[in-house]
């Protein structure tokens, strides 16, 4: 695949060695002639200074033959303008843009940009997954966040504590996938596994079925 | 009409100004509270052109400025981008019917444009208010 990269900071340049690492063609547009020169220091001539919400600077980088245009410069404006132009001028199959602030990813979303990576939201579920105590981790999005997959900790004192699994009334839409006991074993899914007090459960759900499966999960005796 | 204009720089005073004397209301953000105006003291202070001194880039400010109630929103910093993020979230979170961007550079206008933006170019302006000044004097 050809992938451009438009911002050669903490999050392009680490990203763009990865994806030449599993084989991919890559090429990096950055404002700033030190973030470029960095570049060419580690992966070699595979960067241009540009300004990525110039047109001219993106048909330079052979944007129309490129398959992924990801937008993660440290301006979420110059990652909305980055992909907009892609998607309308260049047609790219597929944008990604990073938002820096939640509001932004939401606006980001609307505007049609295929994938918006939420820096905040990223770093929120990275510090709650810290905290043993919380009892819903949003552990990643996925088709177009219209699915998640989640954590939730079964508190001690749970109604479902000691339900076998097939007999606890799940919403529609969601499925559990797995389970891990408190010493960090995950235990086998089958008709006779039954939820122990806390539990961390592991599970798919529908975005919007999220919080009833969390209420039944967590609902204390 | 409630019309909201984000930034406080010639453009934007000026479209202020104009906006305000044949009756609309008008409402300036501007974040930066010393940033000099070209709009006169006493329309300010006689609350015919209101300002909120707060970040337009967030959409809380852009509520504080009332634009739930809006007709326009036009957005003139200096950076094409910011202007046309802004003026997407008036039209697409907010609902504004009318939203327009000044832009400086060709490919954000065309950009603009494309996504039912409508686009006052910065220097084209400016030449129009200079050809304005100089024809007053005769």
């Amino acid at each position: 695949m050809y992938l451009v990269i438009v911002g050669a900071g903490k999050v392009g340049i680490p990203l763009a060695s990865s994806l030449i690492n599993e084989g991919h063609e890559v090429y990096v547009i950055d404002h700033s002639e030190e973030a470029v020169n960095e570049v060419q220091r580690e992966l070699g001539m595979v960067a241009t200074v540009g300004d990525a919400t110039q047109p001219s600077a993106l048909k330079e980088a052979g944007l129309s033959r490129a398959d992924v245009l990801i937008a993660a410069t440290n301006s979420d404006e110059v990652n909305l303008a980055t992909c907009q132009l892609a998607k309308l001028q260049f047609k790219v199959p597929r944008t990604i843009a990073v938002a820096h602030t939640p509001e932004n990813a939401a606006l980001f979303d609307l505007a049609g940009i295929d994938l918006v990576v939420s820096a905040t939201d990223l770093v929120l579920a990275n510090l709650t997954t810290a905290l043993p105590t919380h009892p819903l981790i949003r552990l990643m999005p996925l088709a177009d966040r219209s699915v998640e997959l989640i954590a939730i900790k079964i508190p001690a004192s749970g109604t479902v504590v000691g339900n076998k699994l097939t007999d606890t009334r799940l919403p529609y839409g969601t499925k559990i996938i797995l389970l891990i006991n408190t010493d960090g074993h995950t235990k086998s899914l089958d008709n006779d596994s039954v939820i122990e007090a806390e539990d961390e459960i592991i599970a798919l759900s529908s975005t919007n079925s999220t919080a009833e499966l969390w209420e039944i999960l967590t609902e204390l005796r | 009409m409630n019309v909201i204009i984000l930034g406080a720089g010639h453009v934007g005073s000026t479209l202020a100004q104009k906006l305000s004397d044949i009756g609309h209301r008008v409402t300036v953000i501007e974040k930066d509270p010393h940033a000099v105006s070209l709009i006169p003291r006493n329309r300010v202070d006689s609350g015919s052109i209101i300002f909120i001194h707060k970040d337009g880039s967030k959409a809380s400010s852009m509520v504080d400025a009332g634009i739930v109630d809006a007709d326009a929103f036009i957005a003139t910093t200096g950076n094409d981008s910011l202007n046309g993020l802004t003026a997407q979230r008036a039209k697409i979170v907010f609902g504004v019917e009318k939203v327009i961007t000044a832009v400086k550079g060709e490919g954000s206008r065309v950009l603009h444009e494309s996504l039912g933006i409508t686009t006052i170019n910065k220097s084209n302006l400016a030449s129009d208010q200079l050809v304005t000044h100089l024809s007053e004097l005769g």
